[in-house]
C-alpha cells in the first residue's frame, strides 16, 4: 500500500516536473479562452446571422449582410468622423502636455515628489468620477468654469452649448485624465539618457534645441510611439466620460463610435449588427496598431543601418 | 374481478393519501416561495418593499418572500434587459416602463394576464376601478387592445412644482400685476388654472440677476423663472414635447392606426411644428444649462430644490424630496398644481400630457405556484387598504375609488392635482422598435433645443426616419 502510494506520488512529481511550464500557463490560458477567445469567436460567428437578443426568433444566416448594412449606415461614418477628430486632437494634446510635464519633472526641485503624485492622481480615478466631476465643472449654473468666467466678464459661460464647445470639453476632460500617463512614459525615457552625453554636448556648446533633437529625442522616440499607440487605442474606445458629460450631444455632435455600438447592441438590441460593427471597430484598431509597428520597425531598421 | 380488486386498492390508497394530506395539510401546503422583483430604486418602490415586509400576509398560507432588487434609474433598462435576455430567469416580476412592453412581450418575457383576469372577479373589479388611461398605457399590448400584460405599480403624472413663498409674496404680487395687468397665481387652485402664456410671463418676471431683489431678499446669485425637462438622455425632452404636440391638436405616430397610420405628414404637420416652436420659445426663460441639452428631470429637480428656479414641471415621484427639509432648501415654500395647458375660447384648458409611472409585470418562466402567488401579491397591492397606505407614505394610486376620496387629498400636497391630471394622459409608443424611435427623436429634438436646427427641420427629419423604420418593421404599409 505504502509502496504503491509512493510510486503514485513519484509519478505525479515527475509529471509536474516535466510539465511545469504548461501547467503554470494553463490557468491563465483557460481564463483567456473562456473570457476572451470564446466570446470573440462567438460574436464573430454571430455577425453573420440575423439575430436580436430580445426576440425569440432563431438566428438566420445572412452571410455579409450585417457588414454591408453597417458600412452603408451614414450614422456609422458620422460617428467614425467624430471619433477620429476627438482621437487626433485628444492624443496630440496629451502628447504635448505629457511631454511638457515630463520635462518639468525631470529636474529635481522642492516638493517634486508630492507634486508628481498629485499630477498622477487623475489617471487613477474612475471614468465615472472624472465624468461626473467635469459635468459639474462645466455646468453653467453651479459650475466652477462658468462662475470663474462670469467673475471676469459678467456673463454666464455655457461651454457645452455648441458642438465645438462640447468636443473641447470632452477632449479637455480626457486629456486631464491621461496626460499623466504620457508623462510617465516620457519621464522613463528622459531619465534613461546617459548624463555624460549632455556633459559632452555642453563642452561642445551645442544649442538646447540641438541637444534635445540629437540626444534626448532618440531616447524617448520609442516611448512616445508607445504612448501614441496606447492612447489612440484607448481614445478610440472613448465612452464613459462622453456618456456622462454630454451623452453624445448636443444632438449627435459628441457621439463616438463606442457609444453608437452600445446603442445598437443594448438599446436597439440589433445584436448581430452590433457584432459586425464591433469587428469593423476592431479592424480599425488593428490597422492603427500595424501602422505603429511599421514605424517602430522602420526606426529599428534606421538604427540598425 | 382482478381489475375490480386493483381499483379498490387504488381507491383505498387515494383515500389514505387524502386523509394524510388532510391531517397534515397545514404542513404539506405551506411551500416556500420567493418572488424576486426587478425595480427601479426610488421612493415608490422602497415604500412598496416596506409595506410588503410589514403587512403582506399571503392568502395561500405559503411562506412568500417579496424580494425587491433595487436598480438605479439611469441604467435600469439595460440591467433589466440584460437579465431578461440572458436566460438567467432571475426575476419573477418586474417594474417596467410602459414603453418597453412591446419589446419584452415580443421577446417572450412578459406573461399575458387575460386568463387570470377572466377567471378572477376580484381582478376584474380592480381593472374596472383603475383609471382607463392607466389600463390603456400600462396594461395593453398592442396598445389599447384587450390583451393585458401589466398592473399599475406607481402611476405618475407631470405636475407643477412652484415656490408659493415667492408667488404669494405681496411685493411680487403687486409688481407682477403692475407689469402684466393680471393677478399672479398664488394658491394651488389659481396655479392649476394657468396656461402657457402665463407661464411665459412667470419666466420673464422671475428672471433676476445677482444683486437683484426677490421677495424682499437680495440675491447673491442668478435666479430663473421656469424650468421643464429638455435633456437628451432617455426620454427627457420627448415627455414634455409630446404634451405640447397633443395640446395643440397635433399627433405623434399613432400605433393604434397601424398599418395605415402614417408618420410623414403627421409627425411633421404644420400644427406639430407650431407646437414644438411653442415648447422651444419658453426655453429662453430657463436656467442656462438648458442650452446644453442636458437639462433632464434630475437637473430640474436639483435646480428647484437648490432654490434656483421659481416654477418647475416635474413627475410626482420627485415630490417627497422637494418637501423634505433634509433634501430641499425650499421645502417650506413649495406647493403643487396641475400642469398648464392651452387656453380654449371658453376659458377651459387643454392639458394633454405624457404619462409617467410604471406597471409591474409577471415573467413567463414562472411556475403555476409562483404565478398564483404573484397575482395574489398584485391583488393585495391594488386593494383599497394597501393603496391608502401607499398613498399615505407618498405613493400614488390608480384606483379611482381611492384617489378621489377626501382622505387621499390630505396625504400629500400634490394629490389634489393627480386625479384631474390623470384624465389628460396619453402615452408614447409601445412597439418593440420603441428605443430606436426614441433615440433618434431625442437627438433630433436636442439639435433644435441647442439651436442647431429649426423646429421644422427637426420634425421633418424625425418624420422621415420614423417612416423608413416603421415601414421596414411592417408597422406602416
Amino acid at each position: 500500500m505504502s509502496e504503491r502510494y509512493q510510486h503514485r506520488q513519484g509519478l505525479i512529481a515527475q509529471f509536474i516536473s516535466e510539465n511545469r511550464g504548461p501547467l503554470l500557463v494553463t490557468p491563465a490560458l483557460a481564463v483567456l479562452v473562456v473570457m476572451n477567445i470564446f466570446p470573440l469567436l462567438w460574436s464573430f460567428g454571430l455577425s453573420f446571422f440575423k439575430y436580436r437578443a430580445n426576440r425569440i426568433k432563431e438566428p438566420e444566416f445572412v452571410w455579409f449582410k450585417n457588414y454591408v448594412k453597417v458600412l452603408n449606415d451614414p450614422n456609422v461614418w458620422d460617428r467614425f468622423q467624430t471619433t477620429a477628430m476627438v482621437v487626433s486632437i485628444d492624443v496630440l494634446l496629451q502628447l504635448v502636455v505629457g511631454f511638457l510635464l515630463a520635462m518639468l519633472f525631470e529636474k529635481s526641485f522642492p516638493g517634486r515628489r508630492v507634486l508628481l503624485m498629485l499630477v498622477l492622481t487623475p489617471m487613477m480615478l474612475s471614468f465615472v468620477a472624472v465624468g461626473a466631476f467635469f459635468r459639474y465643472y462645466y455646468e453653467p449654473t453651479f459650475g466652477l468654469l462658468s462662475q470663474a468666467i462670469k467673475a471676469i466678464t459678467g456673463e454666464t459661460y455655457i461651454l457645452l452649448a455648441t458642438p465645438e464647445g462640447a468636443i473641447a470639453g470632452i477632449i479637455f476632460a480626457d486629456m486631464w485624465m491621461w496626460s499623466p500617463f504620457v508623462m510617465l512614459l516620457v519621464l522613463a525615457g528622459l531619465v534613461s539618457v546617459p548624463k555624460h552625453l549632455y556633459e559632452a554636448a555642453e563642452i561642445d556648446r551645442t544649442s538646447a534645441w540641438r541637444r534635445f533633437w540629437t540626444i534626448t529625442f532618440p531616447y524617448i522616440r520609442g516611448l512616445l510611439l508607445l504612448a501614441i499607440l496606447f492612447r489612440t487605442i484607448e481614445a478610440f474606445k472613448l465612452f464613459d466620460v462622453v456618456w456622462i458629460i454630454t451623452e453624445g450631444g448636443p444632438g449627435t455632435s459628441t457621439e463616438t463610435i463606442a457609444i453608437y455600438v452600445y446603442r445598437v447592441a443594448f438599446q436597439y438590441f440589433k445584436t448581430s449588427q452590433s457584432a459586425a460593427l464591433g469587428y469593423i471597430l476592431l479592424f480599425a484598431v488593428i490597422v492603427l496598431t500595424n501602422l505603429y509597428l511599421f514605424f517602430v520597425r522602420q526606426r529599428a531598421a534606421e538604427e540598425g543601418g | 374481478m382482478k381489475l375490480f380488486k386493483k381499483g379498490k386498492l387504488a381507491l383505498l390508497a387515494g383515500a389514505m393519501a387524502m386523509a394524510v394530506s388532510g391531517a397534515f395539510g397545514s404542513f404539506a401546503l405551506a411551500a416556500d416561495v420567493t418572488i424576486n422583483m426587478a425595480v427601479p430604486d426610488w421612493p415608490p418602490t422602497r415604500i412598496m418593499q416596506d409595506l410588503a415586509n410589514k403587512h403582506y400576509k399571503p392568502k395561500s398560507g405559503n411562506n412568500v418572500t417579496i424580494s425587491l432588487d433595487f436598480i438605479p434609474w439611469p441604467n435600469y433598462y439595460e440591467k433589466l434587459a440584460a437579465s431578461l435576455t440572458s436566460g438567467e430567469e432571475k426575476y419573477q416580476m418586474a417594474v417596467s416602463d410602459s414603453q418597453w412592453l412591446g419589446a419584452f412581450i415580443e421577446g417572450g418575457y412578459y406573461m399575458k394576464l387575460n386568463k387570470f383576469i377572466d377567471a378572477d372577479p376580484e381582478l376584474q373589479a380592480i381593472f374596472k376601478d383603475l383609471h382607463p388611461n392607466l389600463v390603456a398605457s400600462y396594461s395593453t399590448y398592442p396598445h389599447k387592445t384587450d390583451n393585458f400584460y401589466g398592473f399599475p405599480q406607481m402611476p405618475d403624472v407631470l405636475v407643477t412644482y412652484y415656490r408659493s413663498d415667492l408667488f404669494c409674496d405681496a411685493g411680487e404680487q403687486s409688481a407682477f400685476k403692475a407689469k402684466y395687468g393680471y393677478k399672479l397665481a398664488c394658491t394651488p387652485a389659481e396655479m392649476s388654472d394657468t396656461d402657457w402664456d402665463q407661464v411665459r410671463d412667470f419666466g420673464e418676471f422671475f428672471r433676476r440677476s445677482s444683486g437683484d431683489s426677490l421677495a424682499g431678499q437680495t440675491l447673491n446669485d442668478d435666479f430663473y423663472g421656469i424650468a421643464y425637462q429638455a435633456g437628451i438622455g432617455y426620454d427627457f425632452n420627448t415627455m414634455q414635447i409630446n404634451g405640447f404636440i397633443w395640446q395643440h391638436g397635433a399627433n405623434i405616430w399613432d400605433e393604434t392606426k397601424a398599418p395605415t397610420g402614417q408618420a410623414l405628414g403627421v409627425v411633421n404637420s404644420p400644427t406639430a411644428v407650431k407646437a414644438f416652436e411653442h415648447y422651444l420659445s419658453l426655453l429662453e426663460f430657463m436656467p442656462p444649462v438648458v442650452k446644453t441639452g442636458t437639462m433632464d428631470i434630475f437637473k430640474t429637480d436639483e435646480l428647484f430644490r437648490e432654490g434656483k428656479v421659481a416654477w418647475n414641471i416635474q413627475w410626482i415621484g420627485f415630490g417627497e424630496s422637494a418637501i423634505s427639509a433634509e433634501t430641499s432648501k425650499v421645502a417650506d415654500g413649495t406647493d403643487f398644481a396641475q400642469m398648464p395647458g392651452l387656453r380654449n375660447d371658453d376659458g377651459s384648458i387643454t392639458r394633454w400630457s405624457n404619462i409617467g409611472g410604471q406597471p409591474f409585470v409577471l415573467t413567463t418562466w414562472n411556475s403555476d405556484l409562483v404565478t398564483q402567488e404573484s397575482v395574489d401579491f398584485v391583488k393585495w397591492w391594488l386593494s383599497s387598504d394597501t393603496q391608502h397606505m401607499f398613498a399615505a407614505a407618498g405613493g400614488q394610486s390608480g384606483l379611482q375609488s381611492v384617489h378621489t376620496t377626501d382622505a387621499y387629498m390630505d396625504y400629500r400636497p400634490w394629490n389634489h392635482a393627480f386625479g384631474p391630471q390623470l384624465n389628460w394622459q396619453k402615452d408614447v409608443w409601445h412597439i418593440p422598435e420603441f428605443f430606436e424611435l426614441l433615440v433618434q427623436q431625442q437627438q433630433t429634438f436636442d439639435k433644435a433645443i441647442t439651436g442647431q436646427i429649426s423646429a421644422q427641420e427637426a420634425l421633418d427629419s424625425i418624420a422621415v426616419f420614423q417612416d423608413e423604420l416603421l415601414r421596414e418593421a411592417g408597422h406602416i404599409e
